[in-house]
């Protein structure tokens, strides 16, 4: 996981031996983009607090609701821009990292939109089906070996899920046309 | 030995056939839920919750504690035998553990780690039990000035010691705050951030936010690095050890308890630092110096009793203060929440029994784990062989599965989509995402104590520091502060990283 090993400004040698865990070899060009990446994001928030606490009407007490959202905002903006100041800085001597595997960005986007389809899917397809569909989904994107293998885990595990917490736990799950 | 009876009651109370039963239960699916790769403590306890949610409340919190101690022995389990931290805590235990393993001593390596999360686990809960109360009394004087100054210590520490750099730290928790302010204001009705989006109105669910930012971005990292080959190491007898390892671990252990409990009872982030203190302390004292870094014991008993003591530990500002110092305890305190128990000073006054019920509860979920685990502990070994590409695939399905029992809408669901990319460029970018978690559920308490101090005393912002309580916590956020830019440039002048060496 990410927080477990943040990379480290480059310390050949000594952080090699020294912590094992952290593997990583110090900064690599991704991580800096990454990391710029997020202070860029962070601006765009810091604008919109900003601007959603500037709309909130003036109220008699003390301290209103944009008392809080406003000093969020400035430091959004600032936090992020010292993040991409240190990008920036840090850009000139990233050295490449681990690389990615073939097809990496369709992958993500194709997640991200089996995710997009089970969120609009659920309601009308039922729990089951379109949860056995998001397994197969994430698990083909992955790299699983067998589509039919699969599918017959997906179905196995999502039928499994339904009984135990529709039926045994009472969390009621969506069905579909057909009751499950 | 008022709180000793009301424990006896507590216990009481926990100890039905009934209850032992959701306690196996708990322990079981948090083991095997916790011991995936990639899956914390904190992401096992938000993924099960919704469990619970339909059980009496009695029920829903002994098996809460089952899950949660379970998901922490999971955890250590993963370390050793994978080599990969399900959570920054136990990072140290891989640094012995998984070497152990290597050796062919991962029977010895998990033996250890449990009978020290048990005696730590133990002597926690107890010093929790004659530790909370007076705490709870002390903090019946605490005013809305004072709680400020306890909240700005805990932003502080957590920004500054969940991660390794400030400025990465303080941005996830500023990320955190504000995705804490969307929805509608409490104090004055205004929505703030909503943008006609009719689902943000009640803000987002913390359970979606920590399924996000843990298992989603742990799934979309694997899209684009690969599934990887990563190497179990066998554990082909049963969990034992011999006795010389009895001996040097149990020195171990209660040294691991001695710093664990202190420093996570502190009103501070950081729930590392007992484990990093706790393996510099072994490294020193070892009668086996040459077996540091070749997978010495004693380097597993202290930082995994440590751990656990200090879990115990969190729970006395959590109970108490109703302050969450890691993103564990973040969870742990909105699954109160749903089972009707407020942390707080009021908390042990008002609803007494539920709270010893829970204490007990930990203690059961303990013993159960001890009983259930080291013949069990292969069962585990094996989950750990389930290819990589079932185990993100299911745990989207948990995701959002959790994400949907949580919220219930479709909306709800583009959220975790969204928050999980948010996490992929984090975990990319090398942001903690723990003081996102902590900022997410602190904020708004902390909005709510300062605009009461401020309404107070009519905006006049010196409230905030009229008492000696306070002006101590600022000291202890500005000294925070100072320490944690100053260390980085020590530590490259002395060209040796402090701690572990």
């Amino acid at each position: 996981m990410t927080d477990t090993r943040p990379p480290d400004p480059p310390e050949p040698a000594a952080t090699a031996e020294a912590e094992p865990v952290r593997t990583e070899p110090a900064l690599d060009r991704r991580s800096v983009l990454a990391s710029g990446g997020f202070g860029a994001l962070m601006l765009l928030a810091a604008v919109l607090v900003i601007v959603d606490a500037a709309r909130l009407p003036e109220t008699s007490e003390a301290v209103g609701p944009a008392a809080v959202p406003l000093p969020v905002g400035v430091l959004l903006g600032v936090v992020g821009a010292a993040l991409l100041v240190q990008a920036r800085l840090h850009l000139g001597t990233a050295g490449t990292g681990t690389p990615w595997q073939s097809g990496a960005g369709p992958r993500v986007l194709g997640m991200v939109l089996a995710l997009v389809a089970f969120a609009l899917l659920l309601p009308v397809l039922g729990y089951v089906l379109t949860t056995a569909g998001l397994f197969v989904a994430a698990a083909m994107l992955l790299g699983a070996p067998s589509l039919a293998r699969t599918a017959a885990y997906g179905w196995a595990l999502a039928a499994i899920v339904f009984l135990v917490f529709d039926r045994l736990i009472g969390l009621s799950l969506p069905t579909g046309p057909w009751g499950f | 030995m008022d709180s000793f009876g009301l424990l006896l009651d507590g216990f009481a109370a926990a100890v039905t056939p009934e209850h032992l039963l959701w306690a196996l239960i708990g322990v079981t699916i948090g083991t095997a839920v916790g011991v995936l790769p990639g899956i914390g403590p904190a992401l096992t306890v938000a993924l099960l919750l919704p469990i619970t949610f339909r059980l009496e409340p009695e029920s829903a919190l002994i098996m809460f504690a089952g899950i949660y101690y379970g998901g922490m022995y999971g955890g250590s389990t993963t370390a050793i035998l994978l080599n990969t931290p399900g959570e920054s805590a136990s990072m140290i235990t891989t640094l012995e553990g998984n070497k152990m393993a290597r050796a062919g001593r991962a029977a010895a390596a998990l033996a250890t780690a449990a009978l020290g999360s048990f005696v730590a686990a133990t002597i926690g809960t107890v010093a929790l039990t004659f530790l909370a109360p007076p705490v709870a009394d002390f903090a019946t004087s605490f005013g809305p000035p004072e709680y400020v100054a306890l909240m700005a210590v805990a932003f502080v520490t957590v920004s500054a010691l969940l991660g390794r750099s400030l400025l990465k730290g303080l941005a996830s928790l500023l990320v955190g705050i504000t995705i804490g302010l969307i929805g509608i204001d409490t104090q004055t009705g205004q929505p703030r951030l909503v943008f006609g989006i009719d689902s943000l109105l009640d803000g987002v669910d913390i359970v979606i936010v920590v399924i996000a930012l843990f298992a989603l971005s742990e799934a979309f990292g694997h899209l684009l690095t690969g599934t990887g080959h990563t190497t179990v190491q066998p554990l082909r007898e049963r969990a034992v050890m011999s006795k010389s390892d009895f001996q040097r671990s149990w020195p171990a252990w209660l040294r691991g308890t001695a710093l664990g409990f202190p420093i996570g009872s502190l009103p501070a982030g950081g729930a590392e630092v007992p484990t990093f203190l706790s393996y510099a302390t072994e490294k020193r004292l070892t009668k086996h110096p040459e077996e540091f870094g070749h997978g010495a014991i004693e380097g597993v008993a202290g930082p995994e009793a440590a751990n656990n003591a200090a879990a115990a530990g969190v729970l006395v500002p959590l109970l108490t203060i109703g302050l969450p110092t890691s993103a564990t305890a973040a969870v742990i305190l909105t699954a109160f929440q749903s089972y009707g128990l407020q942390p707080g000073p009021a908390l042990f006054t008002e609803s007494g029994p539920l709270v010893w019920t829970l204490i007990a509860s930990l203690y059961i979920g303990n013993v159960m784990l001890l009983v259930l685990n080291l013949p069990l502990a292969k069962v585990w070994a094996r989950l750990l062989t389930i290819p990589a590409y079932g185990i993100y695939a299911g745990v989207l399905v948990f995701a959002t599965l959790g994400t949907f029992a949580a919220g219930g809408t479709a909306v709800d669901l583009i959220i975790l989509c969204g928050l999980g990319l948010l996490g992929l460029l984090m975990r990319l970018g090398g942001i903690p995402v723990a003081p996102a978690v902590v900022g997410l559920i602190l904020g708004p308490l902390a909005e709510e104590q300062l605009r009461r101090a401020l309404t107070l005393s009519e905006g006049d912002p010196s409230i905030l520091v009229s008492s000696t309580i306070t002006i101590v916590l600022w000291i202890a956020v500005a000294l925070a502060l100072i320490a944690s830019v100053a260390a980085p440039l020590v530590r490259r002048r002395r060209r040796v990283p402090s701690e572990v060496s």
